[in-house]
């Protein structure tokens, strides 16, 4: 199948976008950019009030099969991403936390990721080029539609990741990857004690084992799960590749541990398991203290069943989830992610904490907060994207 | 041009920092200086100096932010877009004595380095822990990590790895005006904006990185390379698109045509390649010893069912080592051919590479020109390298509309007009070709956050005419004056 339309013309939705955009600056009312609407609970204390939707703006605008790349506008829902490569035997390797219906835009302006991210990175290794819409108006393009390039600065980086704060999306072009001919994911009973769990981690270092993702999951969420594993932690291994290459790492986690086969659907339910009000933060630290990062997550997460604790364990990060329903949780994580002697990034947190939360480097009188703000004057004058919503940028 | 009384005044200060030998400032010894891998360029810097120590680099870049004097930092100059090329009152920085791998950190997998490290002794120096430094440019032998990031290098096994951009993790950058700033974070997740991935790639105007910490990757389990050799080089495109749909990774997958083939043939890097074949694809699969026997079997059918005559599977490490000094040096082999070369580093939509290289085989007969076609096939990224005489005024004509005829062809396919190699000088003249004034713009207005006074590497990869704020850089204004009247 090739779908396919010209580039050169500026589509209607990108017109829009740039319509309201000059409004806004025109009337001085900032704008909340907005794609599936999913994150918009998430507590963050942006000052736009007019909303930005992209929900408008989708479908897929280009896909070659042969060149495993794909062009949608942003605000196609990741599901539908999915569906209509999935027919070609492809996909595109980026599961952020969330609904599945999270648009692509959303996903590439807020950086999200998933457990695949062990194998695949994160989008700023998945985004090949941009449409986007600058806070003054100006329709741009960056990189291009081919996997390889370098031509220019690269804005696709910059804007990648930048919460709408400099330039609202509107459409992107990604790699996409062949779908295993094999995948199947199992889940390894684990010893929590640090000494246990470093053990175990570098075995799966240094061992032939090339998961597509490898996620540690609390007791508490194992069980939500639906994991077999007793009330005790787990780990959640993604296998994928021939049937040669699939058989042997299985194999090889036998002489791990006692595998036992994950339930179906455990990588939909791991990103939806989020409880509707939720705090949630991230403590990462290099890869080699993941045992430390993972007991202060945990610790964080203290002994309520409504909390659950999840660690990409290759990448050094432990995502903690509580429900704010119980009084007194969301400022637990506030205080923990305060004594903790690594990098913690907020996701969700009520409102009234977020202050508290602010790190110096990305908004204080360092150089590279200068610089932020200067390319933040730059791309958005008139402080129409999103304002707020990283800081007092 | 900076007076000679001055000029001699900075080149003194400039010892103060360096000591005496870490200055050149004569014609003749700045004439090493004067180009890069792409010989058709020459301009001439004002100075040249080279600090021994990080220190040393802080001190010169503050004593050139101090007298406004632009500046263009230089690794080995194996760069193949006169990126690195500095005139009149321009100063280079020449970062290769800046060559201390710091610490390799096996357990995380990362090693810091200077910038003027050389990208194999990296891999060398990693492959005591089992790991290696997966980007690796064909000049990989020369090349210092420093160029590689401000140039987002590439190179044969990026196709499964990835490119610089994926594998740096942090850098410790000296700003033009001085100020030292840390992009990104070694130690867990970066916060804010991506200021790493916009610096990486910017071309050295955006600053000097002082200090690089990269990713290092496992060595893998088990690696095939596989030669197949093919009597055209439309059926080598079409095994090379039947591998990318495979599903397959490949580590690498380079094509070579006829011309290029018989070159090395010919030179002291032969390789084995069969020198009757019109087109050859050296495939390298790696990853874990188990299933990999099926994933050679599916390409060898994969090339066969393509039309290629013979697929042969290295047998050895002396082997595989001899195919691949073959593909690495063809740039070398092919200064047999003719004293001038130009190279050209477009990338293509992987199912348009039939075509676009057809087209580019008629454009070289229209203007009897010769091309040989050296490239990284799997991932779209065209090296068509044109080989003549410079001193031939018809023939250089003829070479340079050919280079803009075959420019046109890859971005009309929907490609790019550099895949790793960088817009520099050489391919100034192209951009807009890919990009609209705005997104020209927005380049600009990126940069002058780095470099409000456009000192570091002035005049490279944004035309200057794009840039609609170019009059609110006094500094950059008065230098443009200077230029035009030049």
């Amino acid at each position: 199948m090739t779908l396919s339309t010209s580039s050169a013309h500026i589509s209607p939705s990108t017109a829009a976008v740039e319509d309201a955009i000059r409004a806004a600056a025109d009337r001085r009312e900032p704008l909340r950019i907005e794609g599936a609407g999913n994150w918009l609970d998430a507590g963050w204390p942006v000052t736009g009030t007019t909303p930005l939707s992209l929900a408008d703006a989708t479908g897929i605008v280009e896909y070659t099969p042969g060149d495993l790349t794909l062009t949608a506008r942003a605000g196609t829902p990741l599901d539908e991403i999915a569906r209509v490569t999935a027919a070609e035997r492809q996909w595109l390797a980026l599961d952020p936390f969330g609904p599945p219906t999270s648009t692509l835009g959303a996903t590439i302006a807020t950086a999200s990721v998933g457990p695949l991210a062990h194998a695949f990175g994160t989008p700023r290794d998945n985004v090949l080029g941009l449409e986007a819409v600058t806070g003054d108006a100006e329709v741009v393009r960056t990189g291009g539609r081919v996997v390889k390039n370098v031509a220019g600065f690269d804005l696709t980086r910059l804007f990648t990741g930048s919460w709408g704060t400099l330039a609202v999306i509107t459409e992107a072009t990604v790699r996409l990857r062949a779908l295993p001919e094999v995948e199947e994911s199992w889940a390894l009973i684990v010893d929590e004690s640090p000494e246990e769990l470093d053990a175990l981690l570098t075995r799966l270092r240094f061992a032939p084992l090339e998961p597509l993702a490898l996620e540690l999951v609390s007791p508490s969420l194992a069980s939500h799960l639906g994991v077999e594993s007793g009330r005790v932690a787990a780990l959640l291994v993604r296998l994928g590749g021939n049937e040669g290459s699939v058989r042997s790492q299985r194999e090889l986690l036998r002489t791990l541990s006692r595998p036992v086969a994950a339930p179906h659907g455990v990588w939909h339910a791991l990103r939806e398991c989020e409880p509707e009000r939720a705090a949630v933060a991230r403590f990462s630290a290099p890869p080699s203290r993941m045992a430390h990062t993972w007991s202060a997550a945990r610790n964080a997460s203290g002994a309520s069943t409504q909390t659950f604790v999840h660690a990409s364990v290759g990448r050094g990060i432990a995502r903690c989830i509580l429900s704010v329903a119980e009084s007194g949780a969301a400022e637990r994580l506030v205080d923990a992610a305060a004594r903790f002697d690594g990098t913690v990034i907020f996701e969700r947190l009520p409102a009234d904490l977020w202050p508290r939360t602010r790190s110096e480097s990305a908004t204080g009188e360092s150089g590279t907060g200068r610089l932020a703000r200067g390319i933040r004057s730059r791309f958005d004058p008139m402080n129409v994207l999103n304002p707020g919503i990283l800081g007092e940028l | 041009m900076v007076h000679s009384v001055n000029r001699d005044r900075l080149a003194a200060d400039l010892r103060d920092i360096v000591g005496e030998r870490g200055v050149l400032a004569r014609p003749s010894e700045l004439l090493t200086y004067s180009s890069d891998g792409l010989p058709t360029y020459h301009k001439k810097p004002a100075l040249a100096v080279f600090p021994h120590t990080r220190d040393q680099l802080v001190r010169t870049v503050r004593r050139l932010a101090a007298e406004g004097i632009p500046f263009v930092a230089r690794g080995a100059g194996t760069g193949l877009s006169a990126g690195a090329l500095a005139e009149g009152d321009a100063v280079v920085i020449g970062l290769n004595r800046l060559k201390q791998i710091i610490s390799i950190d096996p357990v995380n997998r990362l090693a810091l380095v200077e910038p003027g490290a050389v990208n194999v002794s990296l891999t060398r120096a990693a492959s005591a822990y089992g790991l290696h430094y997966a980007p690796d440019p064909s000049s990989q032998t020369a090349c210092t990590i420093g160029g590689n990031v401000a140039e987002n290098s590439g190179g044969p096994h990026c196709l499964k790895y990835g490119v610089t951009l994926n594998h740096v993790v942090a850098l410790t950058v000296i700003l033009p005006s001085g100020e030292i700033v840390k992009l990104g974070n070694a130690e867990g997740e970066s916060t804010g904006y991506d200021l790493l991935g916009a610096f990486i790639g910017s071309e050295g105007c955006f600053g000097i990185a002082m200090d690089v910490t990269v990713r290092l990757t496992r060595n893998p389990e088990a690696v095939r390379t596989l030669l197949a050799d093919f009597t055209s080089i439309e059926d080598g495109a079409r095994a090379t698109s039947a591998i990318i749909a495979s599903g397959i990774v490949p580590a690498a997958i380079e094509m070579m045509d006829g011309p290029t083939i018989r070159a090395v043939e010919a030179s002291i890097y032969a390789a084995g390649y069969p020198a009757d074949a019109d087109a050859v694809l050296l495939i390298e699969l790696d990853g874990l010893a188990a299933g990999m026997d099926a994933d050679v079997a599916l390409v060898e059918r994969l090339c066969m069912e393509a039309g290629a005559r013979t697929v042969r599977v290295a047998r050895d490490e002396a082997e595989r080592a001899r195919l691949w000094q073959g593909r690495k040096k063809a740039f070398g082999a092919m200064g047999r051919i003719a004293p001038d070369l130009v190279v050209q580093d477009a990338v293509i939509p992987r199912t348009k590479l039939p075509d676009v290289l057809r087209t580019i085989h008629e454009i070289a007969e229209r203007e009897g020109i010769q091309v040989c076609n050296v490239f990284h096939a799997g991932d779209g990224n065209l090296h068509p390298n044109i080989s003549f005489d410079s001193r031939n005024a018809d023939q250089s004509a003829r070479v340079h509309r050919a280079m803009r005829a075959i420019m046109r062809a890859c971005v009309e396919a929907g490609g790019t007009i550099t895949g790793e190699h960088g817009v520099g000088l050489d391919k100034l003249e192209y951009m807009p070709l890919i990009f609209s004034d705005a997104s020209l713009d927005a380049q600009c207005r990126l940069r002058d956050v780095f470099d409000p006074d456009r000192r570091a590497n002035p005049g490279k990869v944004v035309p200057i005419h794009s840039c609609r704020e170019w009059s609110l850089a006094p500094a950059a204004r008065d230098r443009t004056r200077q230029e035009a009247t030049a």
